[in-house]
């Protein structure tokens, strides 16, 4: 049945889906073909602002509804801050909260290397924040629906 | 640099003909085994908590796989090159190489996946290839004897030999044939022969040369008579301390460690000697010399350990010491070694060995500095946090040099070593990351989360676990699907156990007396629980979850008392006794001569048949139920020896004495005995019983028994009878269901000494007109008695020290009433010839088992 928590569960799905699918698409198409294509010169400006877009539409759009809708989720789903350390439900949860920190961190430790010219922290960074959030959707997925 | 750096053999002097073997490829790969056996251990010791692996895993997957392989590798390429023997064909290698390993593999599969079969074929093949190596080595080194690194052959044959007893006495314990105390026995001579052995001798019989080697340096004079001069005195020693410590005799194991420890120093001797010759300089050099410095620690803690331990309790006691042994000196030795060796036999000329030596070096000191500063922080009483530290540096430690070794394996192989891409670095970061996160999220979780019974019901059921001695008691805890399961899980044994449940929850290892709250979870089905300990499992500590749906569930309250019925309706109390049936003897003879009486009471788990036709096993005082009956006057000395030849721990307590319960009535382990001795200030019909907890269990399968003080004006009578009332419980010794049926007090029949109704089938004689006297004891666990003899009147009452009634009084009595553990006696006498049933006139008990007859003649 459609509630308004069907659209909150939709708003929740849609941002990890265009945040981790942006990444991943970005990763996996996008480099490959810029590394091939463009000359060094254009491909910094290019990556540049693409990951200016992704940081900006990380703040304003995704990180808000990500902690909205999963704070609403949790509310209604009757999680207290000890229910999150029982097995099950809410150590999943605990597990899947701890890992997002750890994406995020990453990720704001990517934006900070590449523009103080770290290019090498930068892109490990990168590569972590993706891989991690990958592994973020996995835990949300063991997570028993109700 | 010279070419003399890639020489493994020593002396400038004497420089071998063609130099190193010419079967670098051949070594290069028999130690990349050695590395991938090194690094699973390392894996296993990282990962084996969450994965729930079984602590001796990691241990045997160093020492069984890279140490055997090392050592079985090496200990012929040193004596190939130091004896000038010719080189095996790679053939023979090659299989002997793949069937070692067939082996190791099976041992560690079997013993993992609970096979013992398999385990055991994999120590045959172990030992086979130990004594097939050896004799070879043994046979070919016979034409080296004169030679000037023959001891060599000497002590790499001894080591063989070591090896092949330990990995025998391995595979009995595998195999989980024998009873406890011995298995304990057999495991600390296992430790024994392989570490100080099959390890031990083959480090020190190396390093003489070795160490040399590692330092390039010359061989300083008289190596080769100190070698020969300590190996019979550690071959002895040792020899001595593994039989001692088999047959349990604590000062010959003592003395035999003694005689291995002094030729140990002996053979340090010249090690230091060539040390004061050329300082250790380069990170092999001082990794040997910490991991032969922690062999010296090793040795003499062992020495105090066997010192202060019986044989059986060696091995546990032991267990403290795993860090420094592994690490500290194995891993060590075997990774400092390896250091020098590797890059040498991975050849390719002096320029390529020295760039392979400096990759196997790099930050080596750092990585020295943190294996030994972390070893002993595993092992001092530290916080927990600092202990997590040390063992997260000791791992990071030895990973880092187990990952150089590799590479610089690779690298020989073609495989240049990068410096990792950062898409590489974060892809593994990432997913080790993730991997943690998941790994926590699914700790304390049943298989099958898809089902949603999560919510279901919401309750919680908390049940009091004990580990016990190879029991885990529940054996069966019933819960309802959805309930959330919560054990309070305590360690009631002597000795380390956990508790595993399939679905990952597990409890840290505990110590004895400490206690874990498990988790389970929700449950959502049945699951397996048991001890990770190796053996245990196999040797019953394992449990079930139940979920009980429906009639199941109530199986607490109202399906009990039919349970209990059904059980007691298949007990033909009618039936006849087996012809081979001796009942016990109700005779009570007259207190002995003498006011001190010595006794020796063992334990014994003994099956008898405790009603028609229904044998049970119980836990008896020297194989009887009750055990045996003491008797004196008042003022006598008893000296009771109690021995426990049981599989669990049990202690006595005897009513009759006064004393501090502290140490006599203490629990003893099995093999253990104890002495007991009380002086019987009080007349009375006394009981003694098992001492150790839970009692209700111990009582409740038989370990009780009668001690009768005589009043001092007690008059002689023509028969004296002694009853010991109990309750017979049938099932598994110690099993939920025995011991569900304990706690609510519902036996399935009531016994006289023993049988129920016993003496319906071997009747009490007496004659008419004759002074008859019963002693009555109540045992319990749970129900007094109200002793009658049908057709009989007492004219004399005994209870709890007094007299209720003398003959000569007015009344009469009909009954003698004992609560749980009070005692006396009655007199009667028969009026006339005939068949008098005695009974407990509580008919529930009476009709169920506490019945007997006097025949009573002319
Ligand atoms: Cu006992």
């Amino acid at each position: 049945m459609l509630t308004i928590w069907t659209v909150v569960r939709f708003l929740h799905v849609l941002g990890a889906a265009l945040w981790v699918g942006g990444q991943l698409t970005v990763s996996l198409v996008v480099l490959p073909l810029a590394r091939r294509g463009l000359d060094a010169e254009r491909r910094g400006s290019v990556l540049t602002a693409i990951g200016r877009r992704f940081g900006l539409l990380t703040v304003a759009f995704f990180l808000p509804v990500q902690i909205g809708t999963g704070i609403a989720l949790a509310w209604r789903r009757g999680v207290t801050w000890e229910s999150l350390l029982v097995p099950g439900y809410g150590r999943i949860l605990a597990a899947k909260l701890a890992l997002f920190a750890v994406v995020m961190l990453a990720a704001a430790l990517h934006g900070a290397a590449s523009s103080r010219g770290y290019p090498v922290l930068a892109r490990v960074m990168a590569v972590t924040s993706l891989v991690t959030s990958v592994g973020v959707v996995a835990l949300a997925t063991a997570l028993p629906v109700t | 640099m010279t070419s003399t750096d890639v020489r493994l053999e020593p002396p400038p002097r004497q420089p071998l003909p063609g130099g190193p073997p010419r079967r670098s490829s051949w070594h290069a790969r028999a130690n990349a085994v050695v590395l991938v056996w090194l690094a699973l251990a390392l894996a296993a010791a990282a990962l084996g908590d969450p994965l729930a692996l079984p602590r001796w895993l990691p241990v045997h997957l160093l020492l069984l796989g890279a140490v055997t392989n090392a050592a079985v590798t090496w200990s012929e390429h040193f004596a190939v090159a130091l004896l000038r023997l010719p080189p095996p064909r790679p053939r023979w290698s090659g299989l002997r190489l793949a069937v070692l390993n067939t082996g190791v593999t099976a041992v560690l599969a079997g013993a993992v996946g609970g096979v013992p079969a398999v385990a055991v074929g994999g120590a045959v093949l172990v030992v086979g290839v130990a004594v097939g190596h050896t004799a070879v080595l043994a046979v070919r080194s016979r034409s080296a004897l004169h030679g000037r690194f023959s001891y060599l052959a000497r002590w790499y044959i001894c080591s063989g030999a070591a090896l092949a007893v330990g990995a025998a006495l391995g595979a009995v314990l595998v195999s989980g044939s024998l009873p406890q105390v011995w298995q304990e026995r057999l495991l600390a001579a296992h430790v024994h022969a392989n570490l100080l052995g099959w390890v031990g001798l083959a480090v020190l019989g190396t390093l003489f040369t070795l160490w040399p080697t590692v330092l390039r340096t010359r061989i300083v004079e008289g190596t080769s008579a100190w070698a020969r001069r300590s190996l019979p005195l550690a071959a002895v020693g040792l020899v001595g301390a593994v039989g001692a410590l088999t047959a349990g005799i604590r000062w010959a194991a003592v003395v035999g460690l003694a005689l291995y420890a002094a030729a140990a120093v002996l053979a340090l001797v010249p090690l230091l000697r060539t040390a004061r010759q050329r300082r250790p300089h380069s990170g092999a050099s001082w990794t040997v010399a910490a991991g032969t410095g922690w062999f010296a620690i090793i040795l003499a803690a062992d020495v105090a350990v066997v010192a202060t331990h019986p044989a059986h309790a060696v091995a546990d006691a032991l267990g403290t010491l795993l860090p420094p042994v592994l690490v500290g000196f194995v891993g060590q030795v075997l990774l400092g070694s390896l250091m020098f060796l590797l890059p040498v036999v991975l050849g390719g000329g002096p320029a390529t060995v020295k760039r392979g030596t400096a990759l196997v070096e790099r930050w080596w000191l750092p990585r020295l500095i943190a294996v030994n500063a972390a070893v002993p922080l595993t092992v001092l009483p530290v916080p927990p946090w600092a202990e997590t530290s040390a063992w997260a540096l000791l791992l990071a430690g030895l990973t880092v040099s187990v990952a150089l070794l590799a590479a610089a394996f690779l690298r020989s192989r073609g495989l240049t070593w990068h410096t990792p891409s950062p898409a590489v670095v974060g892809t593994a970061l990432g997913a080790a990351l993730s991997a943690v996160a998941i790994g926590v999220a699914g700790s304390g979780l049943g298989p099958a989360t898809e089902t949603e019974p999560v919510a279901a019901t919401g309750g919680t059921r908390t049940v009091e676990v004990s580990l016990g001695n190879m029991t885990i008691d529940p054996g069966v805890v019933s819960v309802d699907i959805g309930e959330e399961l919560v054990l309070r899980v305590r360690n009631d044994d002597v000795q380390a156990h956990d508790l595993y449940l399939d679905n990952g929850a597990r409890t840290p290892m505990l110590d004895p007396g400490q206690s874990a709250v498990l988790e389970v979870g929700v449950v959502t089905g049945p699951m397996e629980g048991w001890c990770t300990v190796m053996g245990h499992r196999a040797a019953g500590m394992d449990m079930r979850v139940e979920t009980g749906e429906g009639s199941d569930a109530g199986t607490d309250s109202a399906a009990d008392g039919s349970v209990s019925g059904a059980e007691s309706a298949h007990l033909d109390l009618s039936g006849e006794m087996s012809p081979d049936w001796r009942p016990y003897d109700a005779v009570l003879e007259p207190a002995p001569g003498g006011t001190e009486h010595e006794v020796e009471i063992r334990v014994e788990e003994t099956e008898l048949e405790v009603a028609p036709g229904v044998r049970q096993s119980m836990w008896t005082f020297n194989g009887s139920v009750p055990g045996p009956v003491l008797r004196g006057r008042v003022g006598d000395v008893f000296t009771v020896t109690f021995v426990n030849d049981g599989t669990m721990g049990h202690g006595i307590d005897f009513h009759a004495g006064s004393l501090a319960p502290d140490e006599p009535m203490r629990t003893i382990r099995p093999g253990e005995r104890l002495t007991y001795r009380f002086r019987a200030e009080m007349a009375g019909a006394w009981l003694y019983h098992c001492s150790t907890a839970p009692m209700l269990q111990h009582l409740g399968n038989g370990m009780y028994g009668a001690v009768v003080v005589d009043p001092p004006d007690l008059e002689p009578v023509d028969r004296e009878y002694l009853l010991v009332q109990g309750e017979l419980y049938l099932g598994e010794p110690g099993g939920a269901e025995q011991v569900a049926r304990m706690d609510a007090g519902e036996p399935d029949a009531w016994v006289f000494n023993g049988t129920a109704a016993g003496y319906d089938h071997a009747p009490l004689e007496a004659a008419a007109g004759e002074r008859v006297r019963i002693w009555a004891v109540a045992a319990g666990p749970t129900s007094g008695t109200s002793l009658h003899v049908v057709g009989a009147r007492f004219d004399t009452v005994y209870k709890e020290g007094a007299y209720r009634l003398r003959p000569g009084d007015d009344g009469g009595a009909q009954a003698l009433d004992l609560a749980p553990a009070q005692g006396g006696f009655v007199e009667t006498v028969f009026p006339e010839p005939g068949t008098y049933p005695f009974v407990d006139h509580d008919f529930r008990h009476g009709e169920n088992g506490a019945h007997g007859l006097f025949e009573v003649t002319e």
